[in-house]
């Protein structure tokens, strides 16, 4: 018998498998290469002469003085609150859609069973992947939106946001404060889209194709975010999750309201690991036969 | 034992898949498992690795049950299937080793021993995608044998090889055998191969275990002779007081308990001319589709 490595050495081993396997997907670099194509569209929108005017009017409204805020770092911030809503939903919900049941429908998940790993270990190990993946993603696009910004405007200025969905008004005429926050908002959001792949990841987890367990999850948000904006809905709007997937702008207010914050993020946290745990009920309960 | 399957049943949507299916296997020994499509073998398969919950029943490795420890029983076991997914887009070399991190860890000095065993190691950088199927069985072979198993359960992993392809992996399983006493589970269509490999066959029929026993038993049980002779009208109710049946084309079957010498003296003693008479050879083919015509 081969000897046993140490269980966190061997928990190391096996969630670098499954990063090596989702960067080694070619999907997965036409993903990267979407986004980048993504925030060079908006990036070029923002430097149309109309965008601006537009722009130059928000924040002389607010009394502020437009050359501070017409910046790589408001820029940025636009580039990953478009992008993430546009196209990042729809690519996340695909990678966790496909972790489980793509593996199952290709028949890679038999030889894993012949391997002496419990589904429960194998489901953590391929959540924890889809999490470091999704959080380190928003990431890229802030930081890859961001060298772009600044090849364009050039790096000094301030950080201008607002959100009126949210009621969020924030400017930060500060380099290092605006990237400061800029950073917080990026590790906010990537918290918010985690929920959205655990939704795909426990469809993943079902008896279902995996185009399929991407659908649903779509589907599911889109409706929760249509009902969200009826006005009969609005006193319960903080019981939609797409509401509270988007209290990661409470962030970049001027004074952050840290109860806010963390209820929300709580509020998210228990329905992941809900989530988690209905896929794994229903994996561990299926038969795979060879 | 090695491997004990006790009282193995399952049914899928109501329809019964297996029914009270049991055989075990000594250590070193190479044990067929044989069946029509939709016999019960995969089903079967997939209880001894706990892809499937059986509805009664339980199997034992080494004396651990799969059911209550999965984790413990598998790791004295490999696995090959018949068509092995693998990560296409990856090499063979970090195939194994994310196969190998769900058993306890990769190691590369076995890895690369293992590869050379399997001569793969030329390829082994390569994506698997560019594998022929040839090579694609050799990293499963090299995948089933890293975790150094004791038990190696192979399902049609000879399906799709050319004659030599098939050559060298009876003789790679018969040469590990001899030199680890690896116990093999041998699930395959290819008759031959698993007269030439097997010590004995489980033969499943509709979920149900029709034959458990050593190959050469198997053909023994009921030998069958070649008789030229006249008169057939004397001959049949002959043997039929023996205890056995006449078969088409100047073919019987008696009893293994029976003598043929008897016979042919009862025969000449009521006046039957006989002109050739002899025991047919019969291969495990012959025997095991007689035995699932029923």
């Amino acid at each position: 018998m081969v000897e046993a490595a140490p269980t966190d050495m061997v928990f190391i081993q096996q969630l670098s498998g499954e990063l090596r396997k989702l960067f080694a997907r070619p999907r997965t670099w036409m993903g990267y290469g979407a986004f980048l194509a993504m925030e060079a569209l908006i990036l070029t929108v923002y430097k149309l002469e109309a965008s601006q005017e537009r722009m130059r009017g928000m924040v002389e409204r607010n009394g502020l003085e437009f050359s501070t805020y017409y910046s790589s770092l408001t820029i940025t911030f636009m580039i990953m609150l478009l992008s993430m809503f546009l196209l990042g939903s729809i690519y996340f919900a695909l990678v966790a859609g496909d972790i489980v049941a793509k593996e199952n429908e290709d028949g890679n998940l038999r030889m894993v069973f012949a391997r002496p790993i419990s589904r429960f270990r194998l489901l953590l190990v391929k959540y924890t992947a889809v999490c470091l993946y999704t959080f380190s993603f928003v990431f890229f696009v802030g930081i890859s939106g961001y060298a772009m910004a600044v090849a364009a405007v050039g790096w000094e200025g301030g950080l201008f946001v607002i959100e009126p969905k949210m009621k969020v008004f924030a400017a930060y005429p500060n380099w290092w404060e605006g990237a400061g926050r800029l950073a917080l908002s990026a590790a906010g959001i990537g918290i918010s889209m985690i929920t959205l792949s655990s939704i795909a990841f426990m469809f993943s987890c079902f008896k279902i194709k995996p185009a399929a367990a991407t659908i649903i999850t779509l589907t599911i948000l889109f409706v929760d975010m249509i009902l969200q904006g009826f006005p009969f809905f609005k006193p319960y709007e903080s019981y939609f999750v797409t509401w509270r997937m988007s209290a990661w702008v409470f962030l970049v207010e001027q004074y952050i309201s840290w109860p806010k914050i963390i209820e929300s993020f709580t509020f998210l946290a228990g329905l992941n690991v809900s989530l988690f745990t209905i896929g794994w009920l229903a994996f561990q309960t299926r038969d795979f036969k060879t | 034992m090695m491997l004990e399957a006790k009282n193995l049943s399952k049914a899928f949507g109501g329809k019964p898949a297996l029914k009270n299916v049991g055989f075990s296997l000594g250590r070193g020994e190479i044990h067929g498992l044989l069946g029509h499509n939709g016999a019960g073998k995969s089903t079967t398969l997939g209880i001894i690795l706990g892809m499937v919950a059986p509805d009664q029943g339980e199997v034992l490795i080494d004396g651990i049950s799969v059911q209550e420890h999965r984790g413990k029983a598998l790791r004295k076991v490999g696995a090959i299937f018949e068509a092995p997914a693998f990560y296409d887009y990856m090499t063979g070399w970090d195939n194994l080793k994310i196969l190998m991190s769900y058993s306890g860890g990769f190691d590369g000095k076995s890895a690369r021993e293992v590869v050379k065993r399997v001569g793969l190691e030329q390829r082994i950088g390569s994506k698997v995608r560019t594998y022929s199927h040839g090579m694609r069985q050799r990293l499963a072979l090299a995948q089933a044998l890293l975790p150094e198993p004791e038990l190696l359960l192979l399902d049609e992993p000879t399906d799709g090889l050319d004659p030599e392809g098939i050559k060298w992996f009876r003789d790679f399983i018969l040469e590990l055998r001899q030199e680890r006493g690896m116990t093999v589970l041998f699930n395959s269509h290819l008759l031959s191969e698993v007269e030439q490999m097997c010590d004995r066959v489980a033969i499943l029929r509709e979920g149900q275990l029709v034959f458990e026993g050593s190959v050469r038993n198997l053909a023994d049980e009921t030998p069958i002779y070649q008789a030229d002779l006249e008169t057939w009208s004397v001959a049949g109710p002959v043997v039929e007081r023996f205890g056995g049946s006449v078969l088409q084309a100047g073919r019987i079957a008696l009893p293994v308990s029976i003598d043929s010498a008897q016979v042919l003296e009862e025969w000449v003693k009521a006046g039957v001319r006989v002109r050739e008479f002899s025991k047919v050879r019969r291969s495990l083919e012959d025997v095991y589709m007689e035995i699932l015509d029923g």
